[in-house]
């Protein structure tokens, strides 16, 4: 998906623990990549500010795999699991 | 004297203060409606200035004017169709750069606006302080800087919103300038479009037909073919150019203008400790100690709610009830006298039992929760449960308000992104225990046959609204949702919103149940004048002594509690010619009746919320199912329950 080689490792964004900040890098739509899953989650998601390039810090996820608590552009947003493992996020090697 | 008019429209992101600001400009001159044919909330005010009068509309709070949900889509076609003389736009400063991506998209549109930069102190507290002069420079548009919980900036406002709609003055403002590529194509577009009429400005609609806008895509197709398939093409060109869809890469540039404009006009020194609000968010959304204040939270709040509007119920209800022997004294005893206190009267004192000393208090706090913020957090800690029924976490809301009654509760899931969800949310809806069933539960089983045998039944009614929620997902086609959800910091609420929201809810409440409550309460008074009641009992006789094992004049108290659920007791009462209902009722029908009046059937309001939300079939597909399910559950019940209690 992603065609700019970088650094980086590119992992969904429930793969960041707590605390941890990522780039986005992109957006997997659902169902063979059609356009817009019938609720347009990733036009949401972009209009909340998660657009390619933008910094995203976990704060903590609920327990038992429950939504996760991010920070971006300075507000504070709550995604659910299943959306938030389609949002592609790359983190700088350690 | 004839006043001029004006025609202004509150927009902005949810929970910035728009209806704070059209609480104070319009006092109680307001009325709260649907937009026509649409379940989407619409508050319209007015108010007199300088010699104006002052249609306000408050829109519903969106992050975006693309098309995606409801309320994006009218309110961009109101501002866009309707043309308001000013569109106000309510930013909340304390998150300034998002805020902005809504206001670049206003500024599209080209509409005279003004933006009021609201919430400074919650900014400043937060360490952030936002240079006006420079932010109204940077967006081209009077800016002016409110605290609207303490009514500070808003006459500024006022007066600054009439001058800048007298002079309709939209030249200097912002335009967000894409990358070179784009531009291009913009221009190239807004050429090919100069014979196509819309109430859309050129640039706009050439932008959302790179984007891809369904409704903008849609009306150039029709207006003019070709330019939608040529828009088509040079959109396909950008998405090769970036790897990313053509919204996509639009948004992000919009975004970055947004964060370029907000981190010029802003400085920020992050205080060194975090702040009380910051503190209050970890401990309530902690993983661990999340859930026990939740508990304690929700559960405290209904406790105390019940405890009190018991006593205060009574206290009414013997007040008001205790009218009847005057009134009759004047009326006259006659079938007309009987008919109207028995029927119409005390439907009303029936309703307003139930609605001032429960529905008022449960709302007024429900509004505490939902303004302070606290109820984004339970959405949150709620989710993974409600994922299990196919739902997400802000479905927990309306079935919270179900607790209150049924009709704003379905109302409530209009909060569900999809149809289908709104259906789902508000079938799980429908079988919470709304406070006039509570009265029957709390009054028959929790008095009669032991608490615990009331709150078993609660705790039963949670595992079957899970179970059913459950196979209705699977039923039902169509996708889960996911929570999208913003989580603001936590606020004082204010008082003065607080009020008002729950005065609209009960006047809705008052519009909706009522006049169903007395045609209800009418119809039985009228069977029993008729003498029809024996016969109805002696049809239903099957169902209710059969199987249920119950007395067959619970029937009639059945058939009637549809109009009314907490008549169900009162009937009861009267049929049974006692109110100790242990010397008529063994604990096992008590336990039977309370499990069949939970679930057997929202009441006859609740029903005509769901055909206005859902329409006649799926509304009456809920209430067929719920009388089988319920009838069904209670026959079991009383078999199972035999040798126990
Ligand atoms: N501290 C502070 N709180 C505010 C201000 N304006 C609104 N609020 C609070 O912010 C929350 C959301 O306000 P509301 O008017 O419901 O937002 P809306 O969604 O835009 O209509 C409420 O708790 C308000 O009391 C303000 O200027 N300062
Ligand atoms: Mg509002």
């Amino acid at each position: 998906m992603e065609r700019k080689s970088s650094e980086g490792r590119v992992v969904p964004l429930t793969a960041l623990r707590g605390g941890e900040t990522g780039t986005v890098a992109s957006i997997r739509s659902g169902h063979g990549g059609g356009v817009g899953m019938g609720w347009g989650f990733e036009r949401r998601l972009m209009d909340l500010g998660l657009t390619p390039g933008t910094k995203v810090t976990v704060v903590k996820s609920a327990p038992f795999h429950g939504p996760l608590e991010v920070i971006v552009r300075g507000s504070r947003l709550a995604l659910g699991r299943g959306m938030a493992e389609r949002i592609l996020v790359e983190i700088e090697k350690e | 004297m004839t006043d001029k008019k004006l025609a202004i429209a509150l927009a902005g992101n949810a929970n910035v203060g728009k209806s704070v600001v059209f609480n104070y400009l319009t006092g109680l001159h307001q009325h709260i409606g649907n937009w026509p044919g649409k379940t989407v909330e619409k508050a319209e005010g007015t108010l007199h200035f300088k010699g104006y009068t002052i249609d306000l509309i408050d829109l519903p709070g969106i992050y975006s004017l693309s098309t995606y949900s409801l309320e994006e889509s009218i309110s961009r076609k109101y501002i866009a169709v309707e043309k308001p003389d000013l569109v106000i736009n309510v930013v909340d400063a304390s998150v300034l750069e998002r805020n902005l991506f809504f206001t670049l998209q206003l500024l599209e549109l080209g509409n005279p606006m003004i933006v009021a930069l609201n919430q400074v102190d919650v900014a400043k507290r937060k360490g952030i302080e936002i240079d006006v002069g420079k932010l109204e420079r940077l967006l081209g548009v009077p800016v002016v800087p409110t605290v609207a919980i303490k009514g500070i900036g808003i006459f500024q406002l006022l007066e600054k919103a009439i001058e800048v709609a007298e002079k309709g003055k939209r030249e200097g403002r912002v335009q967000v300038r894409y990358g070179e590529e784009v531009e291009k194509r913009i221009a190239d577009i807004v050429d090919a479009m100069k014979n196509v009429r819309s109430p859309y400005p050129p640039r706009y609609l050439a932008i959302k037909l790179l984007e891809g806008d369904e409704e903008i895509v849609k009306e150039i197709d029709e207006a003019a073919p070709h330019i939608a398939l040529y828009a088509k093409k040079l959109a396909k060109e950008l998405e090769d150019m970036h790897g990313h869809s053509c919204s996509t890469v639009l948004t992000s540039e919009r975004y970055e203008v947004a964060g370029c404009i907000a981190r010029e006009a802003q400085k920020m020194i992050p205080p060194l400790k975090p702040t009380v609000e910051e503190r209050l968010h970890s401990i309530t959304t902690d993983r661990i100690m999340g859930y026990p204040i939740m508990a304690f939270a929700l559960l405290s709040m209904f406790f105390a709610i019940f405890a009190l509007g018991n006593f205060a119920s009574e206290l009414l209800g013997n007040f008001l009830y205790g009218l009847g022997p005057l009134f009759l004294k004047i009326i006259g005893t006659g079938i007309v006298g009987e008919l109207l206190w028995g029927g119409v009267i005390e439907g009303i004192i029936a309703g307003a039992t139930i609605a001032l000393p429960y529905i008022v208090p449960f709302y007024m706090i429900l509004y505490v929760l939902e303004d302070s913020g606290y109820l984004s957090r339970i959405a949150f800690l709620m989710d993974n449960a409600m994922h299990k029924m196919g739902l997400h976490g802000k479905a927990f809301i309306p079935i919270m308000l179900g607790y209150g009654c049924n009709v704003p509760a379905c109302l409530g899931c209009r909060i569900m992104e999809t149809e289908r969800e709104r259906f789902l949310a508000a079938f799980v809806t429908t079988l919470v225990p709304c406070a006039a069933r509570s009265v029957i539960i709390l009054g028959l089983v929790g008095q009669f046959v032991g608490i615990q045998w009331a709150l078993a039944l609660y705790a039963f009614d949670l595992i079957v609204i899970f179970l059913l929620g459950r196979a209705a997902f699977r039923i039902l086609p169509g996708e889960p949702t996911s929570l999208i959800m913003e989580m603001n910091d936590y606020k004082l609420p204010h008082a003065r919103t607080v009020l008002k929201q729950t005065w609209f809810r009960l006047a809705e409440f008052i519009k909706i149940a009522f006049p169903l409550i007395v045609v209800g309460s009418l119809s039985v008074k009228l069977a029993e004048v008729l003498g029809w009641l024996e016969t109805i009992a002696a049809i239903l006789s099957p169902v209710t002594v059969t199987w249920l094992g119950l007395p067959s004049i619970s029937g009639i108290t059945l058939i009637f509690g549809v109009m009314r659920k907490e008549l169900l007791l009162v009937m009861l009462a009267a049929l049974l010619r006692t109110t100790n209902f242990a010397e008529v009722l063994t604990p096992v029908q008590m336990v039977v009746l309370g499990l069949v009046a939970m679930f057997y059937i929202p009441c006859i309001a609740t029903i005509a919320t769901l055909v206005k939300e859902f329409g006649w079939k799926k509304a009456l597909s809920i209430t067929a199912f719920e009388i089988i399910f319920a009838i069904g559950l209670g026959g079991i019940a009383s078999r199972m329950l035999a040798p126990i209690l």
